[in-house]
């Protein structure tokens, strides 16, 4: 074996990627090459350096913030998707240059008037006033455009014109019945966007009030539930989700929704809660749910938390007997 | 079958059904799959950018990504080989929007704009002398990282944090094994040669 190849060893060595042999055959080379224990000497002190610098991991915090943006911008994504995967895949129009070229000219061209449109359409219309015509039985008042954020492009494209970014922001303020389903739809959305933990918390809490009182949800109300009881931020947030889901019919969603708590939900409380929930109608045969039972053993063989190994442990022995 | 191939086999079992439940428009299914690797994907992205702002910046881009092209995604490799692909081009291809690069001179005390940033994205040891002396040497790592290509630094951070075999580092990266071993070496050398002051 050539010395460079004894080096390239040591290096390796350096990163634990050696097998038994190969480290063998280092350790004998060693014993007999000084330059190589130099080499060696030198990578053990970089060793020192990195293991004192730090070995980072990324906190839960943080996580949950990625993760919050991503939901949002999926929701932004899924919504746009369908329409223009299905009428691009139809017209294969992104194999033909000269009309991708086109298209983008196109493109440009609706986005410059609609931008002017929002900057120089009359006093007190907004684009929510298409969102807003459903509201029947609640009346909206908007108050005045502000503008924030505003600022200036690095370069501006030609001398004489400006480029510039800015915010638009309409305060609304809506008066209904919080039994109208577009009052519930902009609940619903509220949900998955506001930043403020405490409006949120309220709002669960009003639209579990109104599941309780209707036990026929909205398809996208029980969807936005669903997503803050699994994701959310806050705990309080989640849980509240949480009572306000046990307030509707168990069916397909709801269950994957509760195993999904059970399995990867941090607060205990939660996960009890669920247990609580779900072994009423395992008990009672009035659900024999494979996928139920096998959240139940898995929270039984790899819970961190005592009591719940325990509680899901006796449900799933005495479902097993019965 | 061992314990290790068991727990793999059962593990491409669930993504397989995650993707096949994704592909269908299952939104709680995909997000069951982003759970599954999301934090290996911010690890990667944050200790090659050093920044969480545009370590979440990368996260987001990759699994929009993964949304988008999830249709077409023909299972013909492991799906997290795939997205660690995606991860690191991603990184590779990244420039920071709000400049946060470490080009600060080290005179700069540790609190500055970097200092922070670190901070915020990592988990620390206790000890508050320890945490002190530990972030003084977290500074001087991070610069001597600077001092690597970006190829050399996603190599060396793949390698030394978080354990990759060489092998799957060169499938994430598609190069050739030799090429990620010139990487590494070359990595490894600058690295000592940065921080040789210091040990």
């Amino acid at each position: 074996m050539k010395h460079d190849q004894y080096k390239e060893l040591l290096h390796l060595s350096f990163y634990h990627d050696l097998n038994d042999d190969e480290q063998m055959v280092l350790s004998d080379h060693l014993k007999n090459c000084a330059e190589c224990q130099a080499e060696g000497e030198g990578l053990k002190k970089l060793e020192s350096a990195l293991v004192q610098g730090q070995r980072f991991e990324v906190n839960d915090q943080l996580l949950d913030q990625a993760r919050r943006e991503l939901r949002v911008a999926l929701r932004l994504e899924a919504a746009k998707q369908p329409l223009w995967t299905e009428w691009l895949e139809r017209f294969n129009i992104l194999s033909h240059p000269g009309l991708r070229l086109a298209l983008g000219g196109a493109a440009m061209l609706v986005v410059g008037f609609a931008i002017g449109y929002l900057v120089f359409m009359p006093a007190g219309m907004t684009n929510s006033e298409g969102a807003m015509q459903g509201l029947n039985q609640a009346s909206v008042q908007r108050s005045e455009t502000r503008v924030s954020n505003f600022r200036f492009a690095p370069q501006s494209p030609q001398a004489g014109e400006v480029e510039f970014s800015f915010d638009m922001v309409t305060p609304v303020r809506m008066k209904g019945n919080v039994n109208d389903n577009a009052v519930q739809r902009v609940m619903a959305q509220a949900l998955l966007s506001d930043q403020n933990p405490g409006a949120r918390l309220l709002t669960v809490s009003t639209l579990g009030n109104q599941v309780e009182a209707s036990k026929t949800p909205d398809k996208e109300i029980k969807a936005a539930l669903i997503q803050v009881m699994k994701l959310d931020a806050n705990v309080g947030v989640r849980r509240e989700a949480l009572k306000a889901i046990q307030r509707f019919e168990l069916d397909e969603d709801i269950k994957n929704a509760l195993l999904f708590v059970l399995k990867n939900e941090t607060n205990p409380g939660m996960r009890i809660d669920v247990i609580n929930y779900l072994e009423k109608p395992v008990l009672t045969h009035k659900l024999v749910d494979q996928d139920i039972l096998n959240g139940f053993k898995q929270s039984m063989q790899s819970d961190n938390n005592n009591y719940i190994r325990i509680r899901a442990k006796n449900v799933y022995e005495e479902v097993n007997q019965q | 079958m061992s314990q290790k191939q068991d727990s793999y086999a059962t593990d491409t079992m669930i993504d397989l059904e995650l993707i096949q439940r994704a592909k269908q428009g299952d939104m709680g299914a995909f997000e069951q799959l982003v759970f599954r690797y999301d934090k290996q994907v911010l690890t990667i992205a944050a200790r090659h950018v050093q920044s969480s702002e545009d370590a979440k910046d990368i996260y987001q881009e990759v699994f929009l990504r993964v949304y988008r092209s999830l249709p077409k995604f023909q299972l013909r490799s492991q799906f997290s080989t795939w997205l660690f692909r995606i991860t690191t081009n991603v990184c590779l291809t990244h420039r920071s929007r709000r400049k946060r690069h470490i080009h600060t001179s080290l005179s700069q005390e540790s609190d500055d704009e970097h200092g922070g940033a670190l901070s915020e994205a990592i988990t620390e040891p206790s000890g508050a002398d320890r945490r002190a002396e530990r972030s003084d040497m977290a500074l001087h790592v991070a610069h001597a990282m600077e001092s690597l290509s970006s190829k050399q630094k996603m190599v060396f951070t793949l390698k030394y944090y978080d354990g990759y075999k060489i092998r799957e580092i060169a499938e994430m990266l598609d190069l050739a094994d030799g090429t990620v071993k010139r990487y590494l070496f070359a990595a490894t050398r600058k690295m000592r040669h940065a921080l040789k002051d210091l040990h």
